[in-house]
């Protein structure tokens, strides 16, 4: 068994408002979810002596510029470049910081102001800007396009194996205050909606916005003197250019370490309260889950199927709506399903709280270069 | 910065400078590792052969023929330049050398053909004052 996260506490997580547009800078949206997160802990700004950021459209600022701004003095700090992987990936290397003595109170946090023309107008990676964007290729949307026509292809998914999900996730939805997108989506609705880059559709694909998600990480001597539920980091891993050779290949890596993020755990799959997955397209979600371990390889249309995906259903995916139906505020795709899985785990999820959650699984994803995600990343988190 | 009505072009460096001036000449040419033992071709354009670390790379023509890997046909395009020439198929080309080419399909094909599989030969297109590119037809 691999060294576990004993010793750090997850004690804390915040949430900004999601908007489809903003007059606030992505800096105040740091705050604002840091602060949110903080209090939820009971703690305080001075506190804090370790830092995560991660955010598309920070820069000129970074995470060193930000403690600047927000009046902290920091001995541990992470600015997290695997795009939707960056959460959980910062919230790993700061278990391990905190388990040797490198901080005490470490916030993790990603933002974006990001609405529909900024997200058109991004710098990217000369993967994409170079080699696909002259040939008009779609940016996210056609890159997940390939993936999905590919997918159905090999393993005979049907739209409505994907429609299943996007439905379920936006029952949840409805049960939240904060998604932007919470009327009724029937299979109907689903199918019928435009085209954007054939097989997918107009809700195969995440509405960009502006907010904030962060969590607050803790030792052990902190978190005895706080009076919050207390969640530990059960197991985890992260896998990046995997496989190095095959862009089209359903997977990023989440296969690798998940024996090792299971047995480190105690627990498996078949164990899981609720599962928050990278839902940038289902398609991905349904790699994520086939990665995991919750199906087998072509196997996640009959596990959605069976196991439904609402908060009611046998497996909850993306209690709150997920990136589909809540949106996703750029690089706080890779933090929404952590803020989630903590709410659940906090039992302070309100009408969408899965009964009793105790324990669940959260992934994350991105950083897409040359026709795929790079960085691939999950936890499994558990309520003491 | 581009305005609306020029395409986004490839920021043209020291690495793919020979990819994209072969283009021009209508000729498509890519990295080839010269590491004994390796010898594969390499793209999008590197520092070094992702195949093997090694650091020696020749440019060689190659054969233009491939097959589609996958496809999608785009309604949206990420930027208001391709507005006027969309919809389109854009494609995932597995050339014959091996490495992975993404591109669009020239010719007229109906929108919701099942390209995977195809073969296809790649054809040049002048997409912008100063760059031609590679785009592909069915074979």
């Amino acid at each position: 068994m691999s060294p576990g996260y004993e010793g750090v506490y997850v004690v804390g997580a915040g949430q900004t408002k999601y908007e489809k547009r903003t007059e606030k800078t992505v800096q105040r949206l740091i705050w604002e979810a840091t602060d949110l997160a903080l209090r939820s802990a009971g703690l305080g700004f001075k506190d804090v002596d370790g830092l995560g950021v991660t955010a598309f459209t920070l820069g000129p600022d970074n995470v060193t510029t930000m403690t600047e701004h927000m009046g902290i003095s920091c001995r541990w700090l992470f600015q997290g470049l695997y795009g939707g992987a960056s959460g959980i990936s910062g919230m790993l290397q700061a278990a391990r910081a905190i388990q040797h003595g490198d901080a005490e109170v470490v916030v993790i946090v990603a933002a974006d102001a990001f609405d529909v023309a900024s997200h058109m107008s991004m710098n990217r990676n000369p993967g994409q800007h170079d080699y696909m964007g002259p040939w008009g290729y779609g940016a996210a949307n056609g890159i997940f396009a390939m993936h999905t026509r590919l997918y159905m292809k090999e393993f005979g998914a049907t739209p409505e194996d994907f429609g299943r999900l996007c439905v379920a996730q936006r029952e949840n939805a409805m049960l939240n205050p904060n998604a932007l997108l919470r009327s009724r989506m029937t299979m109907d609705d689903y199918l019928n909606a435009r085209q954007v880059a054939d097989p997918l559709r107009l809700y195969d694909c995440v509405l960009p916005c502006c907010g904030a998600d962060a969590v607050v990480l803790v030792s052990e001597a902190v978190a005895s003197r706080l009076s919050v539920p207390k969640l530990r980091i059960l197991g985890g891993g992260e896998m990046h250019n995997y496989p190095a050779e095959d862009i089209f290949g359903f997977s990023a890596g989440w296969e690798l370490f998940r024996d090792r993020m299971w047995s480190t755990a105690g627990v498996g799959p078949e164990d899981m309260d609720f599962v928050q997955l990278y839902d940038d397209y289902p398609v991905m979600e349904f790699v994520q889950l086939e990665g995991m371990g919750f199906a087998p390889r072509g196997g996640a249309g009959e596990l959605v199927r069976k196991k439904g995906g609402t908060v009611r259903d046998a497996l909850p995916i993306n209690t709150g709506g997920g990136q589909l139906s809540a949106g996703q505020c750029g690089a706080s795709g890779g933090m929404i399903g952590v803020y989630e899985a903590v709410t659940q785990l906090r039992h302070e999820a309100g009408d969408r709280q899965v009964p009793g959650a105790k324990v669940g699984a959260v992934s994350g994803y991105g950083q897409v270069s040359y026709g795929r995600g790079l960085s691939a990343s999950a936890c499994v988190l558990g309520r003491e | 910065m581009s305005n609306d009505a020029t395409k986004p072009m490839p920021r043209i460096n020291a690495i793919n400078r020979p990819f994209f001036a072969a283009c021009n000449d209508s000729e498509l040419r890519l990295q080839r590792c010269l590491a004994p033992g390796c010898g594969k071709h390499v793209y999008f354009p590197r520092v070094c052969c992702p195949h093997c670390g090694g650091g020696d790379l020749e440019w060689v023509a190659v054969s233009g023929r491939g097959t589609i890997r996958t496809h999608t046909f785009v309604r949206r395009p990420q930027h208001p330049s391709f507005f006027p020439d969309a919809p389109y198929h854009v494609l995932a080309v597995t050339l014959e050398e091996g490495p992975l080419m993404y591109s669009r399909l020239a010719g007229d094909v109906p929108e919701d053909a099942d390209l995977i599989g195809k073969a296809v030969r790649v054809v040049f297109s002048q997409e912008a004052p100063g760059q031609k590119l590679p785009f592909f037809e069915l074979a």
